[in-house]
């Protein structure tokens, strides 16, 4: 007797048998059909349950063996040595693919980011900081998973602690179980499509695309899709209260710390004037001034952040050009590289094998390039060569102070920016009570080290500061820095303080050269770090990495990270060593061509083929996981966008938005097997499927906005790498 | 029997965590690599193709660590609903038709390939180049590991088609570890059931 679980994956077996039986033309099988043959068959091999690794592999070494058999007049000994030859050469190829390296940097980032345990904190603070939206706990949950998601990017993991902080939360606030279950399954899922993501790193090694491009193409889809699921949640709250009720009083109250409510007490609820006037009125006897000045230096933060980089911004924009050229020539002669927009150096073409440009890309200081607009930028010609290698034969003159006595006006957009970040400043000072202090502080310790990670890792890998690689394991480093200082603060207070004593001289030490850097590149400094201060920082980094990792008992947690690392590297790249052996089984086979012909006989306008190709990869998302989505047909799919004219890079957003309700589908959704391990007992798998399918409803309209409206997706990329 | 199994998952296992710790290594090399290209300016060719091999390393050597604990990806749309029988008689006869051909290939092909590099002491393209060879032997080494745990898990499959049910295996750091996320987080199970009167009363309204 069949259970009623396996009909659909028998249905859907039969029906892909059914029509592989139809479709060959068995009296006259050509190599070609035997290849659409083995396309059909792989899909019922992977649906019976073996690795699909070793499925494909396996296959796809008999298939290409026939392939050469039959062409070489019967000799099996030389078709049996180029099978093993085609294996091991595409073995290799994935062992030295440089863009699938970056898979267990961002991965390992991952698990380290997961374990610093700040999950709890980040939903508790934006929880409270967004109180009064409708829905507020949903979109809490939601602003939380797609952060936390982004960082991770592990499904799992964030749909189950999601289930184990949101679920409760939400259902004692007497949220509806569908809508609670839908919003926590659809939000752990965002981490697959906003960068930095492993499936476009996938998709970029399969399609041949640059990953930063990709990067670049998901962010605005990425965000776009986060908001109209936010934008659901408040309309279904506004519309229908009784699924997501509003927060009672109680459950938003925020307690002061004593200081702090006595000051507000004594001197008005805004926390700038109050503290000011408590640091010098007579009547905070009772409050250390050490205190208030504390909460001074939160409170000004802000403030200091914007001064800092509008300042930096403000040097560069108005340093006299004669002098930039002359740094930036110098520089040239060192690196024997050429000033290029920021955009340079950032395609290193996916094959360029194992050679970089040295420094390319980052000649331009990283905080211009943002304000300035186009043609706002006072460009001069080049100064003459006369005076060029006068300058150079004295590097040591204080550029400084000739920067001092000439400055060119700043463009007008800089003071536009400057008067409006300067407006919002007041304002947000104005509004700031002590209540939103507090709610500002904890905001300071979750939500901002996480999203200033993810957008400096996505920064220097858009701007094309760094490679993919590369800011990946700078990810990495943040990740263990982050989970370092969380699982500190977690421990007792005097090994806290302890810590801080070495941490803080050491951390500072690696500070110099970084500072000094950044200083440098915004040509506010006129050398580099000197080598001995660079050794120095990077010893005191290394020496911080051993400290912290026994102070805070990071020991398990990197080796528990790094294992699982490997777990999930070996599970997507022996995925990609079995797709290479069997893509180029396939194409040997001729069912490329087959399958062109065929495409090509049917005469499909671009946007049919479009919307062909979307619905198979939708219908396959239904037995299949997106790796091997990727992996077995994008090679398929890829030659033929040519044809009809379609950008590779589009196409992959597409996909990977698409592949996004693959996770949210019954019946192989895993998000919704998550979620039920950790949700109450009458909390049906029912009930959440049925609260994920308005959500892959607003995936679909998803889509069809980007297709619709391509610049969402292009113009990011465009812009930055025209 | 069950001994002998759990000694060839302890040593696959042994092989894949300690080449997992390459991914510590990669990131403190690029980490490096990155301060002392961008703020030193003193780039290293070899750099690059050192951190192509650990890579190679970590994810070849990681395959047997993964295949001991069943963790290469599936398709489940209908395995994770067969009885541990039918599971097993699948997998096995599975094992014979893809697993033990393409793996076997791979291991013979990789050590000729091994020798053809050493023969010629092949070394990487570069300014400052490194051997090859070490890195091509990683092929036919993560091949035989993948061989000799292929077995083992044959193996397996022949008991749980005899007793009913899957051998046991040595427990290891899972990916979604749900009561240690329950621990992290401070959710206690009771927690979790005491929600249960709020979904009941959900679904009266």
């Amino acid at each position: 007797m069949i259970r009623k679980e396996l009909w659909f994956g028998f249905i859907l077996m039969a029906i892909i048998l059914a029509a592989v039986v139809v479709l060959m033309p068995w009296s006259n099988m050509t190599n070609g059909h035997l290849g659409l043959l083995m396309l059909g068959l792989v899909v019922v091999a992977i649906m019976l349950g073996f690795p699909t690794a070793f499925t494909l592999m396996g296959m796809g070494m008999l298939f290409a063996f026939f392939a050469y058999w039959s062409r070489s007049s019967g000799r099996g000994d030389l078709a049996l040595q180029q099978t093993l030859d085609l294996m091991v050469q595409s073995t290799f190829g994935v062992m030295r693919n440089d863009v699938l390296i970056s898979i267990p940097l961002f991965v390992f980032m991952g698990y380290l980011v997961e374990r610093a345990n700040l999950v709890s904190k980040l939903f508790k603070s934006l929880h409270l900081a967004l109180a009064r939206l409708p829905g507020s706990l949903a979109v809490a949950t939601l602003v939380t998973c797609a952060i936390f998601a982004t960082a991770t990017g592990i499904v799992g993991a964030v749909v189950t602690l999601m289930g184990l902080l949101a679920l409760p939360a939400m259902l004692r606030a007497g949220y509806d179980v569908r809508v609670s279950a839908g919003v926590i399954t659809a939000g752990g899922c965002l981490g697959i499509l906003i960068p930095p993501s492993v499936l476009l790193i996938v998709y970029g090694a399969t399609a041949g695309v640059s990953v930063p491009k990709l990067y670049a193409g998901a962010f605005f889809p990425g965000i776009m899709l986060a908001l109209m699921y936010v934008g659901y949640v408040m309309i279904l709250a506004k519309w229908k209260p009784h699924l997501a009720p509003p927060l009672s009083a109680a459950e938003r109250v925020i307690t002061l710390p004593a200081a702090n409510a006595k000051i507000s007490a004594s001197y008005g609820k805004r926390v700038l004037p109050s503290l000011l006037n408590a640091l010098k009125g007579e009547r905070n006897v009772a409050i250390p001034s050490k205190v208030i000045l504390k909460e001074l230096a939160v409170t000004l933060a802000p403030l200091l952040v914007f001064v800092v980089i509008m300042g930096l911004t403000w040097n560069a924009l108005t340093r006299p050009n004669e002098v930039q050229d002359v740094s930036g020539l110098q520089e040239m002669g060192a690196n024997s590289v050429t000033i290029e927009a920021p955009s340079s150096g950032l395609q290193e073409p996916p094959s360029s094998g194992l050679q970089e440009p040295p420094t390319s890309g980052l000649q331009e200081p990283p905080t211009s390039g943002l304000q300035e607009p186009p043609g706002a930028e006072p460009t001069t010609a080049a100064p003459a060569p006369a005076s060029t290698a006068e300058k150079s034969i004295s590097p040591a003159k204080p550029i400084v102070t000739a920067a001092e006595i000439t400055r060119d006006p700043a463009p007008k957009a800089f003071w536009y920016v400057f008067w409006v970040g300067l407006g919002c400043l007041a304002l947000f000072y104005a509004i700031f009570t002590f209540t939103r202090l507090e709610i500002f502080k904890m905001l300071l310790t979750s939500f901002f080290p996480l999203s200033v990670m993810i957008l400096a890792v996505l920064g220097t890998i858009l701007f094309g500061l760094a490679t993919p690689t590369e800011a990946a394991a700078i990810g990495s480093l943040g990740g263990f820095g982050l989970a370092a200082v969380y699982l500190l603060l977690a421990r007792p207070r005097e090994e806290r303080i302890r810590a801080a004593k070495i941490w803080i001289p050491l951390v500072s030490a690696f500070m110099v050269s970084i500072i000094w850097f950044i200083l440098y590149k915004a040509e506010v400094l006129s050398s580099p770090p000197t080598e001995w201060i660079g050794w120095i920082s990077i010893c005191a980094l290394g020496l911080w990495a051993l400290v912290a990792a026994v102070q805070a008992k990071m020991g398990a947690t990197v080796r528990e990270s790094a294992y699982l690392t490997g777990k999930t590297s070996a599970m997507v790249c022996w995925l990609f060593v079995g797709s290479s052996i069997f893509s180029a089984a396939f194409a040997l086979l001729g069912g490329q061509n087959i399958v062109e012909t065929w495409v090509l006989s049917l005469g499909l306008t671009p946007v049919q083929f479009m919307l062909l190709a979307q619905c198979i990869i939708f219908v396959l998302g239904w037995p299949l996981e997106w790796t091997e989505i990727i992996v077995i047909f994008m090679p398929i799919f890829i030659p033929l966008l040519p044809k009809f004219g379609i950008d590779p890079l589009f196409f992959g957003l597409l996909v990977a938005l698409n592949l996004q309700t693959a996770f949210l589908s019954p019946p192989v959704a895993m998000a919704a097997f998550y979620l039920k391990g950790v949700s109450p007992p009458h909390v049906t798998l029912n009930q959440i499927f049925a609260g994920m399918i308005p959500f892959m409803g607003i995936q679909i309209i998803a889509i069809a906005v980007l297709y619709i409206f391509p610049q969402i997706g292009l113009w990011l990329p465009e812009l930055l790498y025209k | 029997m069950q001994k002998i199994l759990l000694t060839v998952d302890k040593i696959s296992t042994w092989f894949g965590q300690v080449c997992s710790w390459s991914a510590v290594l990669l990131t403190a090399l690029i980490g490096w690599e990155v301060f002392s290209r961008y703020v030193l300016n003193k780039p290293h060719g070899w750099v690059l193709d050192a951190q192509i091999m650990l890579y190679g390393v970590l994810f070849m050597m990681a395959g047997a660590y993964t295949l001991s604990k069943n963790g290469h990806v599936r398709g489940d749309v209908l395995y994770g609903f067969f009885k541990p029988r039918t599971q097993a008689s699948l997998d096995l006869l599975l094992y014979f038709v893809f697993f033990l051909p393409g793996v076997l290939a791979l291991t013979y092909a990789g050590w000729g390939f091994f020798n053809d590099s050493i023969k010629i002491n092949e070394q990487t393209f570069s300014a400052d180049p490194l051997p090859l060879y070490p890195f091509k032997f990683i092929i036919p080494f993560a091949g035989g590991l993948l061989l000799l745990q292929g077995l083992v898990e044959i193996v397996r499959c022949v008991i749980c088609i005899r007793d009913g049910a899957w051998p046991s295996r040595i427990e290891d750091v899972e990916e979604v570890d749900v009561e240690k996320l329950k621990e992290m987080v401070q959710v206690k199970d009771e927690d979790i059931a005491a929600l249960d009167k709020y979904v009941i009363a959900g679904a009266k309204k």
